[in-house]
């Protein structure tokens, strides 16, 4: 059964129709890769599967709960942990602080069981030094990589990461990207949108190629970069003026 | 004869501290409730609904928008014209403090909770708090680093406003200091007396604000 249904869902914003008509599903396996022109509706497709935006038609199911009621988005939103393309830690907060937080507050979690569970990720992602920093004593990179443990720490079911290495620079980029591939390679479902085709080609088992709001193609990574590329012109034009 | 009835004495001291007690229990009370009320005000006015977001502005505007003094007049004497209800300067002196306090405190719990990135929103509600647990443990606390430095300086201005109850014959220290003035003929010794002690009164909470905006300062 499929973690994540989207079913025929259209999202608007005023006269710009972003998403149309829209399906497809996700199994709480592998890793996704949402590629496609900027203004397709790929973060948007995300930010509905999470609940952040209201969908103007359709249906969308995480983990069996329709994202459409009220009461089931705290479920789904823990079932699906949202990293954003800006780093968006609380400035307020510590690094532990920020890690710790949701597990305290919202799910009940003893504040030593947190830290403690806080440490393991932030050694996952290779901060474990840096518990006790503000956000602004963090690069970019390491912001994200804390945005993601943050995430992490919760036991979601799928992470969804939208274009979260866009605004980093390429150092950064590749320590960002360094941590998705071991997370991968541990198993950690993700919805991924980018346009590093490269993490695409080494990590994804599955592509999706949006354009204009529509599902233009759902393939297998290895297919896709062999056989559709060749044969959809649209994607094969995408990809050479990416320098893919 | 009256050289010793014109000397300042011990007991004008006295009545310069009693003064100043009821300059900083009026001021302190109309604080305390202008504050409630005010977090009040621009809680609703940080509501989505356009509607429910506007009533306040009944309030808030009109208060913002005309001399203290007035305000003050129209309750003092004003009211008992139209309501029946005669009010002593101490309770007047309040109630219009009070609601003067919480006008301009409303607009800036409003735009401290708005300076606050929507993106942090997002991020609460990404994580999957509640627009409750989201206000409650992400954005009230960023909004304190405008809302503090902002509401120590309101309450040093409303402290020096305070004084403005003297018109209505309440003993503060500015009525003190301007009936010891008509006795003594010395307004300048009199009144200095009276700036300087105001003076002392303000710049603890001048110093507290410092303290304070440094405990809840960050940057983004």
């Amino acid at each position: 059964m499929a973690m994540i249904e989207v079913k025929n869902i259209t999202k608007s914003f005023g006269d710009l129709t972003v998403l149309k008509n829209f399906s497809v599903d996700f199994t709480q396996e592998g890793v996704t890769v949402l590629i496609g022109p900027s203004g397709t509706g790929k973060s948007t497709l995300l930010r509905c599967i999470n609940g952040l935006e209201k969908i103007d038609d359709g249906d969308i199911i995480v983990d069996g709960l329709s994202v459409k009621e009220k009461k089931n988005l705290k479920h789904i939103r823990l079932a699906c942990g949202m990293v954003f393309q800006q780093t968006v830690l609380f400035p307020h907060l510590n690094v532990m602080d920020n890690m710790i937080l949701s597990p305290v507050k919202l799910l009940g979690m003893d504040k030593k069981d947190a830290q403690e569970k806080a440490r393991y990720y932030l050694n996952k992602v290779g901060l474990s030094n840096k518990e006790k920093s503000m956000h602004n004593e963090l690069s970019g990179g390491e912001q994200q990589r804390v945005a993601i443990a943050r995430a992490l720490i919760l036991n979601p079911k799928a992470l969804l990461l939208d274009e979260i290495t866009s605004a980093l620079d390429p150092e950064m980029s590749r320590e960002v990207l360094f941590i998705l591939e071991n997370l991968a390679k541990e198993g950690v479902c993700m919805l991924v949108v980018t346009h590093e085709m490269s993490f695409a080609r080494h990590v994804a088992s599955r592509i999706l190629f949006l354009d204009k709001g529509t599902l233009v193609c759902d393939e297998p990574k290895d297919r896709f970069f062999s056989v559709v590329r060749q044969e959809n012109e649209r994607i094969s034009k995408f990809l050479q003026f990416i320098g893919e | 004869m009256y050289d010793k009835y014109m000397q300042l004495t011990w007991n004008d001291a006295i009545q310069f501290l009693r003064g100043i007690g009821v300059t900083l229990s009026i001021t302190l009370i109309s604080l305390i409730i202008g504050t409630i009320i005010g977090a009040i005000l621009g809680l609703v006015r940080c509501s989505k609904n356009k509607v429910v977001s506007s009533l306040p502005l009944i309030l808030i505007e009109p208060l913002r928008n005309s001399p203290l003094v007035v305000q003050l007049f129209l309750i003092f004497y004003g009211l008992p014209m139209v309501t029946r209800i005669i009010l002593e300067p101490y309770p007047a002196a309040i109630i219009t403090l009070s609601l003067n306090t919480a006008a301009f405190f409303a607009v800036l719990v409003h735009s401290s909770i708005k300076a606050v990135p929507e993106m942090q929103w997002q991020a609460g509600y990404a994580l999957g708090h509640d627009l409750k647990s989201t206000f409650i443990y992400i954005i009230f606390r960023q909004s304190l680093r405008i809302l503090v430095p902002q509401a120590i300086t309101l309450y040093i201005s409303q402290l020096q406003c305070s004084s403005l109850v003297a018109l209505i014959g309440l003993m503060d220290l500015t009525k003190t200091g301007e009936l010891i003035t008509l006795r003594t003929m010395k307004p300048f010794t009199v009144l200095g007396i009276v700036f300087l002690l105001y003076y002392f009164i303000s710049t603890p909470l001048a110093k507290l604000a410092q303290k304070l905006e440094k405990r809840v300062g960050f940057s983004y």
